[in-house]
């Protein structure tokens, strides 16, 4: 955002404008950009996930709006979603269920403000950067447990206290996962560890052998803190029709999507950059030619795929079995290798 | 159960006395409305948070009056009723009827001698029926548990079947094909080619869906030990079809009790084996209709070799059918289990009295047993494993 | 502690193979048609909207008789010579596709096409009038005296001269139930 700032020093309204204001400015545009860039990016990945759903199901997905493969039919949704009825279940808590959607996209929007695009394209560097990644991200829960409880729906209210459930234990294992890197590397700075992993591709940290685990492990947990397929039990579509989103129609409805694509761009993005090198290509002579940012969205947006590729293959899980995976699994076995990486840091001194 | 059920409970802190936690059950509505539920079928739930205390179905709202109306339609006209019962096996139905028509016509005198070629068309389109119907019950049962995609690979399969009986009968779904005495069309040369193409293509997909979805880890511990199903409840409750071989039990009409030429017949009966958690759990069930797929491919390939070169495919029958005076009860296999048609006539055009056993009916009252103790997701499960169409259920 | 990793192992490998499939069939063509842009042609005996070639028709009224929801509306005026059919119609709100008015009508004129998407906007649409007045009932002239193929020359001029029984006869009263085969 430094970059931005200097940028719109130099053009001819900033003149003697006072210093904080440019600032204030210079955040506002930076939001802005980014607020437009994640509903384009939603969109997009609602296309995609439909088109991939499509082909892997031997049919073809959107083929009719647009002409072309169907590309108008997520906007097509967009003016759809606007232009309908707002409806309010009865009896609904008015502020819940008013805010519930906006804490999710917020939640899922706040960690845009530390993913380093590139070098310069940093909306800011926080030296605890991944910290404040999952912080932010933990805001949905809030929001789940708001929609689920003011929609006065008992099926919502199943849907939330899984939802709940869920993404708070899974949180744990999450950021379990990154602290061998972050030991290694030594700070929470994202883009500090993107830097560590420059050169070539093998300097990346998933072919590190414990980081390797790690990156597994980082990829399944954060399946469970976006709600998606094997763990989109507050959602289910078979169970309980729609879940914590049920009742919600129109804007509010789009909003818990948009936060559901926004959060998935967010975790694909840290591990990215925690795992995958970033902003590197892996070869140094092609980094002059390419982009950096480039680079890294092109990685994030692979494991997106990754992720709708993943939820068109495989059941979901059930609430009590998903439970034990994480606490009975994935948290030993993510604590064992923060332990082994200790070890092994002690003895390979 | 009275309404306000305490839940016993308790809570203790370090150093108190056991106190009991009032906590009260949930009641719950999976209404008639519910993507799960696989038709129109209200279960009223009661639940201590997420664990099922009491399941009770709630009936009728598919109900359209079929045994009534029997009573007013002739006997040829019947048939296309009982198309709509199951309607996803309405040949099945269709042959379950006609049997009975046809058995209590012998029983009261009336001659009635169905031709060899009418009989070997009758088996293969039945089997056919069965695998189209087992292909839903596998592809829904995935997409109760959130495997989506095995839904649209069945869904591809059976349009092949689909397609077979449109060229024979015209219809796809309500055929009304099978006849007092035989059946109404003859199968066309094109469609025993595609027959024959189906039975090539079809075991080979049949292992890809036991790679997609049979074997998957996720899909197997949703299913093991889930909605343990024992002998005795079983033939208690009056469960046919694969909920009671799922449980162990070695009982198939086609064999045990044949009608038509299924005494000619080499196949096994499937029946469930325990492989994958207890003998009688979901897993049980769903394997052996995915075994009764392969088992019925056998069927239809050796009655396709026994099939004579071109014969008749109807018994001669009055216009105006009237069956002499009498009783009886047929049961035939269909794929959900034994359909049977208690039939009473007078002597006149139309039935006095055309009972439908359906066996989704009994096997759905299962449920108030298997539901007790269950998860609301395991709940989704045990329905998916009975394979329910409220069609029958409802008439 | 061996159980856990075997598991592991097996959820790994299931569900690896899962994915593969599912991978496999992006690159496979879909099976799926694009409607209404792409239609297949209807197999021979397609059971669409029930037609009547009313020039044909005999007013019989064994369609009418066969069908097991009565949606077919046949009214006739006058009797013997002057019987005329001044409505046919078809309710096609509860026409069911079964096919069983076509099993016996003793001219054909009653068909299943292959027509399958008159969607409409008012119910009373969907009740075709096939006659839009009153129209003499066809006559299907008498079928030509077949000799009989192996009898003896004495006996087959006899039983040349009988009428066949098989198709229809000239006038069949509206009262008929058709119980002869």
């Amino acid at each position: 955002m430094d970059a931005l700032r200097e940028w719109l020093a130099t053009t001819p309204m900033a003149q003697g404008m006072d210093p904080e204001l440019l600032t204030g400015l210079a955040m506002l545009t930076f939001a802005s950009l980014v607020l437009v860039g994640v509903a384009l990016a939603a969109m997009i990945f609602i296309w995609c996930e439909r088109k991939i759903a499509g082909y892997m199901q031997s049919r073809y997905g959107p083929m009719y709006t647009g002409r072309f493969h169907g590309w108008l039919q997520s906007i097509a949704d967009g003016v759809k979603l606007l232009l309908k009825e707002d409806i309010w279940p009865a009896n609904a808590d008015k502020l819940l269920f008013r805010i519930g959607p906006l804490l999710v996209f917020t939640g899922a929007f706040l960690g845009y403000a530390v993913l380093p695009f590139s070098p310069t394209w940093v909306g800011a560097n926080l030296d605890i950067g991944l910290l404040y990644a999952f912080a932010a991200s933990s805001l949905v829960v809030t929001g789940v447990l708001a929609a689920g409880w003011g929609s006065n729906n008992k099926w919502s209210l199943f849907g939330a206290m899984r939802g709940a459930a869920q993404v708070v234990s899974y949180e744990i294992p999450l950021g379990l996962a990154v602290l061998p890197i972050v030991m290694s590397v030594g700070t929470l700075n994202l883009s500090q560890l993107i830097i560590a992993q420059q050169g070539y591709i093998w300097n990346w940290h998933v072919f590190n052998p414990i980081f390797f685990f790690a990156f597994f492990l980082y990829l399944i947990s954060s399946l469970a803190e976006v709600n998606r397929l094997p763990f989109d039990l507050p959602e289910t579509e078979s169970e309980l029709v729609s879940g914590y989103h049920t009742e919600y129609t129109g804007m509010k409805f789009a909003f818990f999507f948009l936060g559901e694509y926004a959060d998935m761009f967010v975790v694909s993005a840290i591990a990215v950059t925690v795992f995958l090198g970033g902003w590197y290509t892996g070869i140094p002579a092609v980094d002059n030619f390419v982009h950096p940012a480039v680079v890294f969205i092109g990685k994030s947006v692979l494991l997106v795929m990754v992720q709708i590729w993943l939820r068109w293959t495989l059941p979901r899980l059930r609430v009590d079995q998903l439970m034990f995976v994480c606490w009975k699994v994935f948290i030993p076995a993510t604590l064992g290798l923060v332990f082994l990486y200790g070890l092994s840091r002690v003895i390979l001194r | 159960m009275t309404d306000l059920q305490l839940s016993e409970r308790t809570a203790t802190m370090p150093g108190d006395q056991a106190r009991p936690l009032k906590s009260d059950l949930l009641h719950i509505n999976m209404g008639p409305q519910h993507p799960s539920t696989h038709g129109v079928l209200r279960l009223f739930i009661t639940t201590d948070g997420e664990i099922v205390h009491t399941v009770t179905p709630y009936l009728g709202y598919l109900h359209r009056c079929a045994e009534k109306i029997a009573e007013g339609t002739t006997w040829h006209q019947y048939i296309v009723y009982t198309d709509r019962m199951d309607y996803l096996a309405a040949m099945n139905c269709n042959w379950g009827y006609c049997e009975a028509v046809e058995q209590l016509m012998r029983a009261t005198g009336t001659e009635v001698e169905i031709p060899e070629y009418a009989q070997c068309v009758r088996v293969i389109i039945a089997e056919l029926n069965r695998i189209a119907s087992h292909l839903i019950a596998f592809g829904t049962y995935g997409l109760d548990l959130g495997a989506m995609t095995p839904f649209f690979y069945a869904l591809r399969e059976r349009e092949a079947i689909l397609n077979i009986f449109e060229k024979v009968c015209g219809a796809r779904l309500m055929y009304s094909y099978y006849d007092i005495g035989g059946v109404k069309w003859d199968i066309p040369p094109d469609a025993m080619e595609e027959i024959k193409l189906f039975l090539k293509i079809f075991p080979k997909k049949l292992v890809e869906y036991n790679a997609l979805l049979t074997e998957n880890k996720i899909f197997v511990e949703r299913l093991a030990n889930v909605g343990v199903l024992d002998r005795e409840t079983a033939i208690a409750y009056g469960c046919t079809g694969p909920v009671l071989r799922g449980s162990g039990v070695d009982w198939d009409l086609r064999r045990d009790e044949p009608w038509g030429i299924y005494d000619r017949f080499d196949f096994e009966v499937a029946i469930g084996r325990g492989q994958m958690g207890t003998l009688g759990d979901n897993w049980d069930r769903y394997y052996v209709r995915m075994l009764e797929m392969e088992q019925s491919v056998k069927i239809i390939e050796q009655a396709i070799a026994m099939m004579p070169a071109e014969g008749e495919i109807m018994a001669k029958m009055p216009r105006t059918l009237k069956v002499a005076p009498g009783e009886i009860f047929v049961r035939t296999e269909a794929p959900k289990g034994e359909m049977g048609f208690h039939i009473i006539s007078d002597g006149g055009a139309e039935a006095f009295r055309c009972k439908t056993r359906s066996p989704a009916f009994h096997n759905l009252h299962v449920l108030e047993k298997l539901g007790e103790g269950q998860m609301i997701s395991d709940l989704c499960a045990t329905i998916g494993s009975l394979d329910l169409v409220l069609g029958e259920i409802d008439r | 502690m061996v159980k856990i990793l075997n598991d592991i192992r097996e959820s790994i490998t299931s569900i690896a193979t899962g994915m593969g499939i599912t991978f496999r069939h992006l690159g496979k063509k879909p099976v799926t048609q694009q409607y209404p842009d792409e239609r297949w042609s209807m197999p021979d005996r397609f059971r669409g909207f029930v037609h009547n070639d009313v020039p044909r028709c005999t007013a019989c009224l064994a369609c009418a008789k066969d069908c097991p929801v009565d949606c077919i509306y046949i009214e006739t005026i006058g009797k013997g010579k002057e019987r005329q059919m001044s409505r046919y119609a078809i309710d096609y709100n509860k026409c069911i596709w079964c096919s069983l008015c076509t099993e016996h009508c003793p001219t054909d004129c009653i068909t299943m096409s292959h027509d399958y998407d008159h969607a409409v906007y008012r119910r009373e649409r969907l009740v075709y009038e096939f006659v839009d007045e009153p129209v003499v009932p066809f006559k299907p002239p008498k079928p030509e005296k077949k000799p009989k193929p192996a009898a003896t020359p004495a006996t087959s001029a006899t039983d040349a001269a009988a009428t066949p029984a098989t198709d229809a006869a000239a006038t069949p009263k509206p009262s008929d139930d058709g119980s002869e085969s």
